[in-house]
């Protein structure tokens, strides 16, 4: 509870502290906006303090030793959880039915310090500080950017003070709060291109995707509330109060769960409320880096990690198992339609957005796995009789290495994404100056020309079928009314095949041609702009490249080998590429489910998923990176592309031994972090080389046949169907006298060797209604935007007229009759002296008949 | 001891609008226009030496020797409370007093006067328009520190008069339609409302304390509500169980139009369109927590039964209000159409916190009505700032503002996400509040948790509007952004210094208010356990 500090564990200095962890980015915001106001375009303030992005790596960089200090004390003492809650935020009061008085309720803000809190502290810090030193590389070296970095670093600070607060919180009012605030920065920084609409139309979907989630959230929250008078996790995690619950109301307890959980969804942009993310895609690459991978898009796991102390209660034995197969099935169905959807990208961020997504679902069917196991095995020492448990050394193993499994996941994605965020960064940046380098563009033509793309598309249809805009005007305006309106516009181009726009684009687009500004489009109008359009694309005006596309580059091996290298290793860290990071977690996350399906069939499903998922990450992955870097370059951008700046190269040397050094920290005892007294780290098997040992022949010669043979499928599957595929079908060679780093010969010479040997046709495929459903994200978007369109907007536009005519028409319609009936009453007021006299002389009679009739 | 402090709180934005008023009432149009920033600036001293009175009354150091402590007034007492004999036959008395429900609302009212002031700081004809706002100001504080009901309904009316003439003056197009639609309508609801008082008055028992000679019956509110106390400590209704059922829905009326609730807020999209930027912060403001204000001061406190028996109605009303108005700002085109609507969408929320019978729910009302205070304010700032720059309402007629109005677009996007409710920003814990009474009291009741979904997806909604405005106001636009067709070539300006600086002012306390809620919240949450100790829990049931 807060305000009474209900620890009794003796606070570590570095506790102390830890609130400055999430406090001084906190300051710093303020700090960066009103200096960037004050000094912008000033010289110092940009070449040396790079726009604030000097004070916001300071602040980061304080951030990351606060907790590194913390971390280390935590992993030191073993000291389970450690809290500090002497605030108190505010104060209120309930009455419970049958009290003969209020009762207070108070709201609390405090630290909370656990294991899953050290992990995500860890992560969130130190990626915060490498994608700030990448971003110093990669925005403040681009003049679009100039004199509005400032805007960048200040929200990027603001972000990371939001998810180093969700990590350290000790409420889930207080996760919830710094929840909201990172859906703000995101939203803030997606749409930090704001003069492009579709940054303007990404910004909204995401901050509106997540706030659905985030609907059912608070509802799960107040119901959690109710269940336990707070949200403390001190209260709601205390055993007594689980087992009081679970006495009265366990299936509410689940319902209050399982809405959190669709919070969780959102968050994590998972399936159903996967279709922000891609387009989230439309912000600065460090924000892709930090926020939509490494760190803002793990809350929704967060959040489900954090519900574990349900799940492992022996008073709950049973009762959440149902949400627990929930949450695993969602994470396999989002895992194979991620992956899928990542096979027919060519845009590099969106490859590697889904898959974020798809990653992001292995750790949600490896939570859900290992809920599963905490729920439905006794692995507490003693049964809720107070018995001995017979079974405990197994069962506890086994939900505590499930659960590390889904954790350790989340490290290595977070480490091995964040770096492929950032070496895709380098790319699509070298890339784009490469393109500014041999076209000489202007900065205007950043965004390409100002002609939307759709209308350059109706220009194009009608010359090509010589169709002139007159015809065409009259074939689209059936009324003959001269003007057409949005709608039958959006038709004609419906018709034409040339695009599906939601209301928001119609209208953007209308505006764009509509001169007279009448909302409606005339001939002359439309004339005269599909005139323009046609006389720039004809002179090649129309600017056309695109920086991310995989079909831009090719051959970058030799150009950009750190980068090559940062993105090899990510790639095949998180493609579960054996003794690499990802590897040691995935395999995990496989195992476990598939044990899970032995005990309850119905989670077959999501371990088929995460198995056949696995080939699928080989693929994409592999084409990936077989697009970008090998081969020869496609078009003379990519032949001309340089090695990246010092800023952009740090991190992503630093984080490639991250991804490669998982082996150690696998050997460590990572992959069983709990704060248990059964497991420490390095202790358990004989320190790290005893580790290093378990590890490899708990993985390459588990004794138990099943999980054998599946180690062995899973790797055949991850680690040769899928890269053998894309092997043979993208990449090639590097050209005559492109020298590439020793350690790719391999892969260059293997990648050659199978595409000449095996390769083949895949068109077939890649011209199938599948393939065109694929790259349309099987129409979730489009659905949802239609849903938006038919559904909420018709039916909002319908209650404004309803309120309109209906509730103001009733008021209107009183006030009219009792105007007429006071005209009526004035038509009366003549002038004339003769009515007035007749009027007093009926009054009177009236008036005496009335005295009359009530004397007598 | 000040108990006097209240006379001049009231009296003298009142004297000083008066005396301003006549001075300039009869000079020529250039006689007028050389005075106004002499009286604009008289205009902003009196504002801000009246926010200076209350701040201190809220430090406490207004009363003497003895410190003002508003967080743990009992319920029914009252500081700087003063009572002076006025119609000695009808027991009318100048009686007036601040408890920890009216004092929020009184400094609400004294902070919101300067900034309305500066926000507007050029505004056509100032030699009329600011003393207008000074009377405004104190009726509105007249309507709040009022503990005689003759006095309260006299007040509640005039505020009708300065923002009458406001919205006819100031205001836009159909300003004379609006300006008469909200007068009407709102004093059609106050007859009711006066109907009930005046049954009240007559239906009392006779010989009250403050009673006058000749009708032997009070108007004071004190003794009225300490008399139902009484009542109800015997297990009686206050005037019989139909009287006070007919006297709740009779009161109710007026206030549930002022607050407004659906299906009664019909005159306030048209009222707010049409009215000037400083009329709208006011209205927005403090007017329609006058609705609110009433509901706690005088139904719920005198008929607590009754409260208890419509409970459901009352929920009802508020859920509607919530729901409806939040679909109605999506299929608005007009901006300040689609933030006054928002309003009624946040006025639900005090309905419902009221309907919870909690004190959770009540404090959640509480600060909603003084979040909003603050929050509303900005919005309708920013709508005017909108309207005066680019000479247009409607959404999408500038788009790419991030660009050539820094400040107006940060103001916006701001005041947007306050209203939306942002944790940190006052409006949430208001909203957090609310969510958790109304989800007790429905799982007390065994309703589903479904019965969450609907008022926890104006959450969305609410963001959805929001959103989708800013999408084509802030964002958007291009590199090469044509100003809107309405500027007629003029350059698209920001907004002015003075502008800025009421807007600064607005977003510190929206922030103030959100970290720290426990500032306003403590004593808002003393007041309700009173309340509910005292007078509510017998008849909830308690044992």
């Amino acid at each position: 509870m807060a305000g009474s500090g209900s620890s009794d564990i003796v606070h570590s200095t570095a506790a102390q502290y830890a609130p400055y962890i999430l406090l001084l980015p906190m300051l710093a915001f303020p700090i960066i906006l009103y200096l960037g106001k004050a000094l912008n375009g000033n010289k110092m303030w940009k070449d040396t303090l790079k726009e604030g992005g000097i004070i916001a790596l300071g602040v980061m960089g304080a951030s990351l030793l606060l907790s590194l200090w913390l971390v280390s004390d935590f992993i030191g003492a073993y000291g389970g959880m450690e809290m500090l809650s002497d605030w108190t935020w505010f104060t209120s009061s309930m009455w419970s039915a049958g009290d003969v008085a209020t009762h207070e309720v108070s709201f609390g803000f405090g630290i909370h310090i656990d294991h899953i809190t050290v992990l995500l502290l860890f992560v969130a810090s130190f990626l915060c500080l490498l994608i700030n030193t990448f971003a110093i590389g990669y925005m403040n070296t681009d003049p679009i950017n100039d004199n509005r970095n400032h805007r960048f670093y200040a929200e990027f600070v603001l972000f990371c003070s939001g998810m180093l607060g969700m990590v350290l919180a000790d409420s889930f009012l207080w996760l919830f709060i710094f929840w909201e605030l990172m859906g703000l920065c995101s939203y803030l920084l997606i749409g930090f291109y704001y003069e492009r609409p579709s940054a303007a139309y990404a910004a909204k979907k995401a901050f509106l995707t997540t706030r659905v989630g985030d609907v059912f959230l608070m509802v799960g929250l107040a119901v959690l509330w109710d269940l336990f008078g707070s949200l403390d996790y001190a209260v709601v995690f205390d055993s007594y109060n689980i087992e009081a619950v679970a006495a009265s109301s366990s299936g509410t307890l689940a319902w209050a769960l399982g809405l959190m959980f669709i919070g969780a969804v959102g968050k994590s942009a998972q399936f159903p409320l996967h279709v922000w993310l891609p387009d989230a895609m439309e912000g600065p690459t460090p924000v892709s880096a930090l926020i939509h991978a490494a760190t803002m898009v793990n809350a929704g796991l967060y959040l489900v990690a954090r519900m574990f102390p349900f799940f492992g209660h022996e008073a709950l034995h049973g009762d959440l198992a149902d949400l627990a197969f929930i949450i695993a099935a969602i994470g396999g169905t989002t895992a194979v339609m991620a992956a899928a959807i990542a096979f027919v990208q060519h845009d590099l961020k969106k490859v590697l957005a889904y898959s974020t997504m798809s990653q992001l679902a292995y750790i949600f069917t490896g939570l859900g796995s290992a809920l599963y196991l905490a729920n439905t095995l006794h692995w507490h020492k003693y049964l809720a009789d107070g018995t001995v448990n017979a079974d405990y050394y197994v069962n506890h193993a086994i939900v505590v290495v499930a659960f590390g499994a889904a954790l350790f996941h989340l490290f290595n994605h977070a480490m091995a994404k964040g770096m492929l965020f950032m070496a895709s960064g380098a790319v699509i940046h070298e890339v784009h100056h490469a393109h500014h380098h041999l076209h000489h563009h202007e900065h205007d033509d950043h965004h390409g020309s100002n002609n939307p793309e759709e209308l350059v598309m109706l220009a194009k249809h009608l010359s090509e079928n010589d169709q002139t805009v007159y015809d065409f005007f009259k074939s689209i305006d059936l009324d003959d009314s001269g003007d057409i309106d949005m709608f039958e516009f959006q038709k004609a181009l419906t018709a034409t095949k040339i695009a599906n726009l939601p209301p928001w684009e119609m209208d953007a687009l209308v505006k764009a041609v509509d001169i007279n500004g009448d909302g409606r489009l005339n001939l002359p109008e439309l004339d005269l702009a599909l005139g323009r359009i046609l006389s720039e694309v004809d002179h090649g005006h129309h600017d056309e490249f695109d920086a991310q596309s995989m079909e831009n580059m090719g051959g970058l091996a030799s150009k950009m080998p750190i980068t090559a290298t940062a993105m090899l290793v990510g790639s095949l860290s998180i493609m579960g590429f054996p003794l690499i990071g990802g590897f040691w977690s995935k395999e995990g996350i496989i195992a476990n489910t598939w044990r899970v399906a032995l005990d309850d069939p119905r989670f077959f499903y999501p371990a088929m998923c995460v198995l056949l998922g696995a080939a699928m990450t080989g693929f994409y992955m592999s084409r990936m990176w077989l697009k970008t870097f090998a081969g020869s370059p496609k078009g003379e951008v990519a032949a001309n592309v340089h090695p990246t700046n010092t800023w952009i190269k740090t991190p992503l040397f630093i984080l490639t031994f991250f991804s490669l050094g998982g082996i150690v920290l696998a050997s460590m005892g990572f992959t069983h972090w709990a704060p248990d007294i059964e497991y420490g780290l390095m202790s358990d098997h004989g320190g790290l080389w005893g580790g290093f040992l378990y590890e490899m022949e708990h993985v390459f010669a588990n004794s138990d046949p099943f999980f054998f043979i599946l180690t062995y499928i899973a790797l055949f599957f991850g680690a040769i169907v899928g890269p053998g595929l894309a092997l043979s079908l993208y990449g090639g060679a590097l050209d005559e006298g492109e020298e590439a780093k020793a350690w790719f010969g391999p892969v260059l010479a293997l990648n050659a060797a199978i595409k000449s040997r095996y390769h083949w046709d895949n068109s077939a495929f890649a011209q199938s209604g599948f393939a065109t459903a694929l790259s349309n994200r099987l129409y979730f978007d489009h659905y949802y935007d239609m849903a938006m369109l038919k559904i909420v907007a018709a039916f909002s536009n319908k209650a404004a007229e309803t309120d309109a005519a209906v509730i103001d028409g009733t008021i209107k319609a009183i006030e009219r009759t009792s105007q007429d009936l006071s005209t009526k009453l004035r038509s009366l007021t003549t002038g004339s002296a003769r009515d007035y006299i007749l009027m007093a002389a009926v009054g009177t009679l009236v008036l005496v008949g009335l005295i009359w009739g009530v004397v007598a | 001891m000040m108990d006097w402090i209240s006379i001049p709180l009231v009296g003298f934005p009142l004297v000083a609008s008066l005396a301003l008023l006549a001075f300039v009432g009869n000079a020529s149009p250039a006689a007028r226009a050389k005075v106004g920033p002499t009286i604009r600036f008289l205009s902003l001293v009196i504002s801000i030496a009246m926010l200076a009175l209350t701040t201190a009354m809220f430090f406490g150091q207004l009363d003497g020797d003895t410190m003002l402590d508003w967080n743990t007034m009992s319920f029914g007492s009252f500081n700087f409370e003063f009572r002076y004999m006025w119609i000695e036959m009808l027991g009318i008395h100048w009686s007036v007093g601040m408890d920890a429900l009216s004092f929020p609302m009184v400094w609400l009212t004294t902070f919101l006067l300067p900034i309305t002031i500066v926000a507007t700081w050029n505004e056509k004809n100032a030699a009329v328009y600011f003393p207008l706002l000074l009377m405004m100001g104190g009726a509105l504080i007249g309507v709040f520190v009022a503990l005689d009901l003759f006095m309260f309904y006299v007040f509640w009316e005039l505020t009708l008069i300065p923002m009458f003439f406001l919205i006819l003056k100031w205001g836009g197009k159909d300003r004379k339609y609006a300006s008469q639609k909200f007068f009407i309508y709102t004093f059609t609801a106050s007859v009711v409302m006066l109907l009930g008082l005046v049954t009240m008055y007559f239906m009392q028992p006779e010989n009250l304390t403050y009673a006058g000679d000749w009708t032997g019956r009070t108007f004071d509110i004190p003794t009225l509500i300490s008399h139902s106390q009484a009542a109800n400590a015997e297990g009686n209704w206050f005037l019989g169980e139909s009287m006070q059922k007919v006297l709740f829905v009779m009161l109710m009326i007026g206030f549930l139009v002022k607050l407004p609730s659906v299906p009664f807020h019909t005159w306030l999209p048209d009222a707010h369109v049409q009215a000037p930027t400083g009329g709208s912060m006011l209205l927005a403001g403090v007017m329609l927590k006058m609705g609110a204000y009433g509901m706690f001061r005088l139904p719920l406190a005198l008929f607590p039964h009754a409260a208890h028996h419509f409970q459901l109605y009352l929920l009802l009303f508020g859920m509607v209000s919530l729901v409806w108005g939040a679909i109605v700002c999506l299929g608005q085109t007009n901006l300040k159409k689609m933030v006054a609507y928002s309003s009624v969408s946040h006025m639900g929320v005090i309905l419902i916190g009221i309907a919870t019978m909690q004190p959770l729910g009540w404090a959640a009302a509480l600060f909603m009505m003084f979040a909003h205070g603050i929050i509303s304010p900005m919005l309708f700032a920013v709508c005017g700032a909108f309207k005066h720059h680019y000479h247009s309402m409607e959404i999408g007629a500038m788009r790419g503002m991030a660009k050539h109005s820094p400040w107006l677009a940060t103001s916006m996007m701001f005041a947007w996400m306050a209203s939306l409710g942002l944790p940190l920003l006052a409006g949430f814990v208001a909203e957090l509040m609310m969510f958790l009474a109304l989800w007790h009291f429905l799982a007390a009741e065994g309703w589903s948790v479904l019965w969450m979904v609907g008022p926890a997806l104006v959450l969305a909604l609410t963001a959805a509007y929001y959103l989708w405005s800013m999408q084509r106001t802030i964002f958007e636009g291009g590199e090469k952004t044509q100003p809107p067709e309405s500027l007629h070539g003029a350059p698209v300006p920001d907004i002015a210094d003075s502008e800025k600086l009421a807007m600064i002012i607005m977003a510190v306390f929206t922030i103030l208010f959100g970290v720290m809620p426990w500032i306003a919240l403590d004593m808002m949450n003393g007041w309700t356990v009173g309340f509910f100790n005292s007078l509510l829990i017998p008849i909830l049931g308690g044992a």
